[in-house]
């Protein structure tokens, strides 16, 4: 008896895995495989070992992308989480009115595809026609070119946030929901004032919430591609072929005919999500011991 | 053993995708394959036939229509896969992945060498296409002639590069039509100084093929291919020296601007004037009919300024071909196609006339029905007979590097870059030079350059 | 009293406060809205957040819809075949394999698991670009398979599963039916699968929402028009509209209303499943 149920386990898992390892496991396998190699226009393919890896870990283009998008975390993050954890606490603390709006019309940019986000947001920003440099003009303020080398990143980080506030506001919010009323009560009981009791109460009790949303955000942030690739076309000069390193590698396999290169690049993008999330899950876990 | 079962597909795409990775292509040169006798050809344009055809001509379906009118064998599905870049990008997946690619596909002069070099290309002189040479004008048959004077494809259409101005603004500060770059660039100091909110032209910063038109104009040879494994590439000599100091320097001075083109700003710009002149091919005089609408009647053509007063020299800016694959299962059918499309009197006249394409064929440059057109949009120039006459002064030995894409991409982040910044264009050129070597060298080329 | 009145006047600031923070989120949709209803030449002239003369969404819509033999309603199709076929497989896998993670022991589970939950920071490009060589090597490139396969494996989906039904299915259930003497498949089809339908929706949304928005899987894997989704289809608008060309003439207008058409069948979707995804997702968010 026990022995059949063990069966039936690899059977109700069976189909998720055979799927699992022919579209991920599969790929990735092949990926490995070719970036073992190099594919050159004269001489064809040769064997290269870690050629590729070497060359990735010395291409400044590749290396500035990924600072890039260090950097985009280190300050798109904090806010958008920061802005996300308001609003659910918002939601939660019983004195807001309109609540079902708010929730709603925060949440529904996440409906919106990001490429029509990205293609809005391209038109908003543009000079002269564009509403914000409209409503400067009104004001008699000279709007800045909001896709230029200086503020090209932070318009970037403006689609995203503008796109996954909503997103990463549910999920916290959805965990307030959660937390059981006792621990309400004790701080009741203790004359803890709203503020007090979201600090100290809430946000220790939503804490595993916001680590998903923060290792969600950080896998987000080093894959960027689709919003950069549409803005792209509106700031070629700013926006190059190696701004992300995820839009890097693709013009490496797609336009320079680098694919075993890209691949190599691939894999060291997903090395570096790798080790970003174990450590920020190390240094939480740490500084939850007591 | 359900598992191992199912397994098997999945084993089975592994294998195929080692396998195929070990095997990859290293065409060398071209067999001279066999002439198709006319027997052959009759076979093939009478057996049922369906071709593959990619191009982002809109509404082209009405040449094709002619074509299976006097082929009824013959089935030409056409797919518009993107237009240049993109399709190029799909094309070469396509290629290098063995299965999906078109018979025939819509291929910019430019990007002939990048998809020969990877032997994709069909030589089409066995299928007579060597005999079209003297329908069409020299420099396009020498774009799509290969080293070892395979034809490589039919030219459908081309670009030569002149000049489209505003009448009403250069009357207006009293300008006349430069025609000298001397004489442009005292106009564009002039105009500017005379309205701050005008300059006299606009380099797009993101447009390598303007770049690349004017360095064409210049005389330059910046790109060579002595031999299949051999490059020259010259980026930084005398000519573009000479390029990047005259349009780096009249751009730090702020009387031409570098605003990206083809985007929405640009649209505007060209409606509200802010150009006075745009440096430009030959199909530039109906695009603009359509897309700044506003300003019908002001606009005339000219040609491009020249370096020395006297000379006639210009370049070209886009322009496609129709080419066939080396993967195609019916030659002679696409071969034929990519013929009668851009040689049948009716075909080639309906492209001219209702898509707007500039020919290439003497033919209808020379068919008063084509030249004789007097657009009200540029006050009743004819147009079409001032860029015909343009053609004929495009030098014929230009060329082109075998991987385009890369040379782009790298202009785009060097000197694109500098004129977009107003920084130094002329470091910028050793940079592009530098850029595009390493790569070449990378892909196994032996560089060679002046 | 006094205590009333001053979280009266807490809850007004911070409705305030909100209210601002919401005319943010809904701007760029309310431009979209306005923008739709101008003319191209419109789009340029006027001002952005507010109607233009003429009211031309009718005919905006019209054309969009078609525009190149009605390319666009195909696009919008696909998509719709696209979500549906791979948010209700990745759903059905998921519910499986989540059902078996958390029910049942066997040797190498927490192993398997583990390896599960960590792809989901595979990025997509590792996977897109060989994905796409073995798939051209079986003729899969340029099928609506090329889209469907790949978007089937949902791992986060698995994972949400998995802690749901730990959550809502009590062991005692399932040792009462086995007690019954039903199978267990059985078990999972008559008794689970009811109780794990939350879950199942959730994931369901969440996959939607992945493919309805797939963006860089269908451009590399499709060179056919006719088999985009939308999302490509409105790029390749874009892109077209800004390369010009005599003959492309108003596409910007195009790309716009068809920006507005593609939100609304998602936004109408999330409205109506609201009670799902909200508790769905509190299962997610905190039990880990």
């Amino acid at each position: 008896m026990r022995r059949a149920r063990t069966w039936t386990g690899y059977l109700f898992v069976a189909p998720f895995l055979v799927v699992f390892v022919a579209m991920l496991v599969v790929p990735l396998a092949y990926a490995a495989y070719l970036s073992l190699f190099k594919d050159q226009l004269i001489g064809g393919t040769v064997f290269g070992g870690l050629d590729n890896y070497a060359r990735a870990l010395t291409d400044s283009r590749l290396l500035d992308g990924v600072w890039r998008m260090a950097r985009f975390f280190l300050t798109q993050v904090p806010i958008m989480l920061g802005l996300a954890l308001f609003f659910a606490l918002a939601l939660d603390s019983g004195v807001l009115r309109l609540v079902r709006l708010f929730r709603l019309g925060i949440y529904i940019p996440y409906a919106v595809p990001s490429v029509v986000a990205a293609l809005m947001w391209g038109y908003i920003y543009g000079p002269s026609f564009g509403p914000l440099a409209q409503l400067a003009d009104k004001l008699g303020i000279s709007s800045p070119n909001l896709l230029s080398g200086d503020f090209a990143l932070g318009s970037l980080a403006n689609v995203v946030t503008w796109e996954f506030t909503g997103y990463n506001m549910i999920i916290l919010y959805a965990a307030l929901r959660a937390i059981p009323p006792e621990l309400y009560e004790a701080a009741a009981v203790d004359g803890a004032g709203p503020w007090r009791t979201a600090w100290s109460v809430k946000i220790p009790a939503i804490r595993s919430a916001l680590l998903l949303t923060v290792i969600f955000s950080l896998i987000g942030s080093f894959q960027l591609f689709n919003e950069p690739q549409l803005l792209q076309r509106l700031a070629p000069n700013v926006i190059d072929s190696s701004y992300t390193p995820n839009l890097y590698a693709y013009s490496l396999a797609f336009t320079s005919q680098e694919v075993n290169y890209a691949a190599a690049v691939s894999f060291l993008i997903g090395l570096v999500i790798v080790i970003a999330s174990y450590t920020v899950l190390l240094a939480t876990n740490r500084r939850s011991k007591p | 053993m359900i598992i191992s079962k199912r397994w098997l597909p999945v084993l089975a795409v592994l294998s195929l995708g080692l396998s195929a990775c070990a095997g990859s292509p290293t065409t060398t040169t071209t067999p001279a394959a066999q002439n198709a006798g006319q027997a052959d050809i009759d076979k093939a344009m009478t057996t049922p036939t369906e071709l593959t055809f990619w191009t982002w001509v809109p509404q082209i379906e009405k040449e094709v229509a002619l074509f299976q009118k006097k082929y009824p064998a013959i089935k030409v599905k056409v797919v518009n896969a993107g237009q240049g870049e993109p399709q190029y990008t799909k094309l070469r997946t396509a290629l290098k992945a063995g299965s999906g690619a078109p018979d025939v596909v819509q291929i910019e002069f430019q990007y002939i060498p990048t998809f020969t070099i990877t032997g994709s290309l069909l030589d089409l002189r066995p299928y007579g296409a060597a005999a079209l040479k003297d329908k069409f004008v020299d420099w396009t048959w020498s774009q799509v002639t290969g080293d070892g004077g395979e034809v490589w494809a039919i030219p459908q259409d081309s670009g030569p590069m002149g000049m489209l101005y505003r009448k009403d603004i250069f009357d207006k500060h009293g300008i006349a039509v430069p025609k000298t770059w001397d004489e442009f660039a005292a106009a564009a100091r002039k105009l500017h100084a005379a309205d701050p909110g005008v300059y006299l032209t606009n380099l797009a910063s993101n447009q390598n093929a303007v770049w690349t038109g004017l360095l064409w104009q210049a005389g330059a040879k910046p790109f060579g291919t002595p031999a299949r494994d051999r490059v020259t590439i010259n980026l930084n000599d005398e000519h573009s020296q000479k390029l990047a100091t005259y349009w780096g320097g009249l751009v730090k001075e702020g009387v031409v601007s570098t605003d990206a083109d083809f985007t929405d700003q640009w649209y505007q710009s060209l409606n509200r004037g802010k150009y006075a002149t745009w440096l430009t091919a030959a199909w530039a005089p109906t695009f603009l009919t359509t897309s700044a609408k506003a300003t019908s009647g002001k606009w005339r053509a000219a040609p491009l300024p020249q370096w020395q007063a006297g000379q006639q020299a210009s370049g070209n800016w886009g322009g496609s071909t129709s080419a066939v694959t080396k993967g195609t299962k019916n030659p002679i059918a696409a071969a034929k196609f990519a013929e009668f499309l851009n040689t049948d009197p009716e075909s080639t006249k309906m492209m001219a006339t209702q898509q707007f394409l500039f020919p290439p064929t003497k033919a209808l440059l020379a068919d008063p029905e084509f030249v004789g057109q007097k657009p009200e949009f540029y006050g009743g120039q004819a147009v079409n007979k001032e860029f015909a006459a343009i053609s004929g002064t495009v030098s014929t030995d230009f060329q082109w590097p075998p991987f385009l894409d890369q040379v782009v991409s790298d202009w785009d982040e060097t000197v694109g870059k500098a004129l977009g910044d107003k920084g130094d264009v002329t470091a910028a050129l050793g940079q592009w030079q530098s850029r595009t070597t390493t790569y070449a060298t990378n892909q196994g080329f032996k560089v060679e350059s002046k | 009293m006094t205590t009333i009145t001053a979280r009266r006047r807490r809850g007004n600031v911070l409705t305030l406060a909100m209210l601002a923070f919401l005319i943010y989120f809904l701007m760029p949709l309310f431009w979209l809205f306005v923008a739709s209803t101008k003319t191209t030449g419109d789009l340029f002239s006027s001002f952005g957040l507010w109607f233009a003369d003429d009211f031309s969404l009718l005919s905006n819509v019209r054309a969009t819809l078609t525009y190149g033999d009605g390319v666009y309603v195909r696009w919008l199709l696909n998509t719709l075949l696209y979500a549906v076929t791979s948010a209700g497989g990745a759903a059905a896998l998921a519910a499986l394999g989540g059902y078996g993670f958390a029910k049942y022991r066997f040797r190498g589970d927490r192993a398997l698991f583990g390896l599960v939950l960590g792809s989901i920071m595979v990025p997509t490009t590792a996977l897109a670009i060989p994905t796409y060589l073995l798939f051209s090597k079986v003729g899969l490139v340029n099928t609506p398979w090329a889209i469907i396969l790949p978007s089937l494996v949902s791992p986060f989906g698995l994972y949400l599963m998995r802690v749901y039904a730990q959550d809502a299915i009590p062991d005692s259930l399932l040792e009462a039916a086995r007690i019954d003497g039903a199978g267990e498949f059985g078990i999972f089809f008559k008794v689970v699968l009811r109780l794990l339908m939350p879950g199942v929706v959730t994931v369901l949304l969440f996959t939607l929402v992945a493919t309805w928005n797939n963006y860089f899987l269908p451009l590399i894997m499709l060179n056919n028009p006719s088999l985009y989704p939308v999302t490509v289809g409105l790029a390749s608008w874009s892109s077209q509209s800004a390369a010009g060309g005599g003959a492309t003439g108003d596409l910007l207008a195009l790309v716009v209303t068809g920006s507005l058409l593609s939100v609304v069948p998602l936004v109408a979707a999330f409205l109506l499943l609201q009670k799902y995804w909200q508790s769905g997702l509190t299962t997610g968010g905190v039990k880990q």
